[in-house]
């Protein structure tokens, strides 16, 4: 490894993180596109990646944990799909071509987009019918949170974990070929699903993400498939960028960031979709 | 139904001190490996840049590991506490994790380079 390049990987990662943190979102989807752009190929960038996926998820879970907000029994339910999901994509990532996990992860950066501008809502609690007999009581997966807002405990009940394992599934798929976290898709997955309130969705998808891309950087690691010179700068880079991105958070104006956010998310689906189609093109004219 | 039932404060302050010493400490790792190599590009001879890539090689380990670590602790406390059914669930995540290294040696020795 050279030292220059490494310091490049270590500043990019630390913005991406930085800049992802502010939002509250995982530094995963900045950094593929930033190792692209630095010239390593999606198939090494997306290995790095993912071991910075951990290190953002292993080090923010702390806080989520001790402000009783991750539903950890819901976690390890779901892990058990995210795990299978990350472990199909580590056996087809490698027969996957390039440009076609190029277009994929340009779709995903448009529906984060699109997420963004969307705004979330809290679900006015439905009905409580404490009889029901499904899976979620026979796991006693319902839990509690303390809400801020409000001042005391708010009760919660999960439903339709069958639904909530197969979209889990899908995301562990996506995580494992795109090297993100895809709490993009995992915090949806257990709003539109299970029902879960909002911040404890959000939190119990950050703490499953560490283990859904350790599944698959497991595999990765093992097939030697991730380079140290690379996944070290970009680790640390993304640890210290968390950090920032933590300081940050509490600061700056929510509604101009998002806009910011929106427009880079943007441009980086364009930049990957060119990128793709320039690949594309490439194999086809020789 | 009682609204307290799925909580498990004990196990959730202990994953929530693993997991924040885990972080540190893989960091703390790469931060060193990284900073060996830096002190020793100049005039690297082969064994100073063969250890600091090793070192960092561990800090990458140890991240990948951490989480893992995470379900095994989670397993052995369900376990311990008679939760059988989620002990089982927590061993078929650990399985299954092992299974994708497992995978990940094999084609490893079926493809190389």
């Amino acid at each position: 490894m050279s030292p220059g390049f490494g310091a490049w990987l270590f500043a990019g990662s630390a913005v991406a993180s930085a800049v992802g943190g502010t939002l509250g979102m995982a530094s995963g989807i900045f950094i593929v596109p930033i190792l692209i752009a630095l010239g390593v190929n999606i198939h090494a960038a997306v290995a790095a990646s993912l071991v910075s996926v951990i290190a953002c998820s292993c080090g923010s879970a702390a806080p989520f944990l001790k402000g009783n907000l991750t539903n950890i029994r819901v976690a390890i339910v779901l892990e058990t799909a995210t795990t299978l999901g990350a472990l199909s994509g580590v056996l087809i990532a490698g027969v996957l071509p390039a440009p076609f996990l190029l277009f994929l992860f340009a779709a995903i950066l448009l529906v984060s987009a699109w997420q963004m501008m969307a705004r979330r809502r809290e679900r006015v609690a439905e009905t409580e019918d404490s009889n029901l007999r499904d899976w979620a009581t026979a796991l006693r997966l319902h839990s509690s949170y303390p809400d801020q807002a409000l001042g005391r405990d708010v009760y919660y009940r999960v439903r339709r974990v069958p639904l909530g394992l197969m979209l889990m599934f899908a995301a562990g798929l996506i995580s494992a070929l795109l090297g993100i976290g895809s709490g993009v898709l995992k915090i949806p997955a257990m709003d539109t699903a299970l029902r879960l309130p909002i911040k404890v969705a959000s939190a119990t998808s950050n703490f499953m993400i560490g283990v859904t891309a350790a599944a698959s950087a497991a595999a990765y690691f093992a097939r030697s498939d991730i380079d140290p010179a690379i996944a070290g700068p970009v680790a640390l880079g993304s640890v210290l960028g968390a950090l920032l991105g933590a300081q940050l958070l509490m600061s700056v104006p929510g509604e101009r960031l998002r806009l910011v956010f929106v427009a880079v998310l943007i441009a980086l689906a364009v930049q990957m979709l060119f990128s793709a189609i320039t690949i594309h093109a490439g194999a086809h004219a020789t | 139904m009682r609204p307290d039932l799925g909580r498990h404060l004990r196990l959730e302050r202990l994953l929530a001190g693993v997991l924040r010493r885990g972080t540190w400490l893989a960091t703390g790792v790469i931060a060193l490996g990284l900073a060996l190599t830096l002190i020793g590009w100049p005039d690297s001879t082969a064994a100073v840049t063969m250890t600091s890539a090793r070192i960092v090689t561990l800090g990458v380990a140890l991240f990948i590991l951490l989480p893992v670590f995470r379900v095994l602790l989670m397993m052995i406390v369900y376990v311990r506490e008679g939760d059988y059914c989620f002990g089982a669930i927590a061993t078929l995540v650990l399985a299954i994790i092992i299974l994708g290294a497992a995978l990940g040696v094999h084609m490893a020795g079926a493809m190389p380079g």
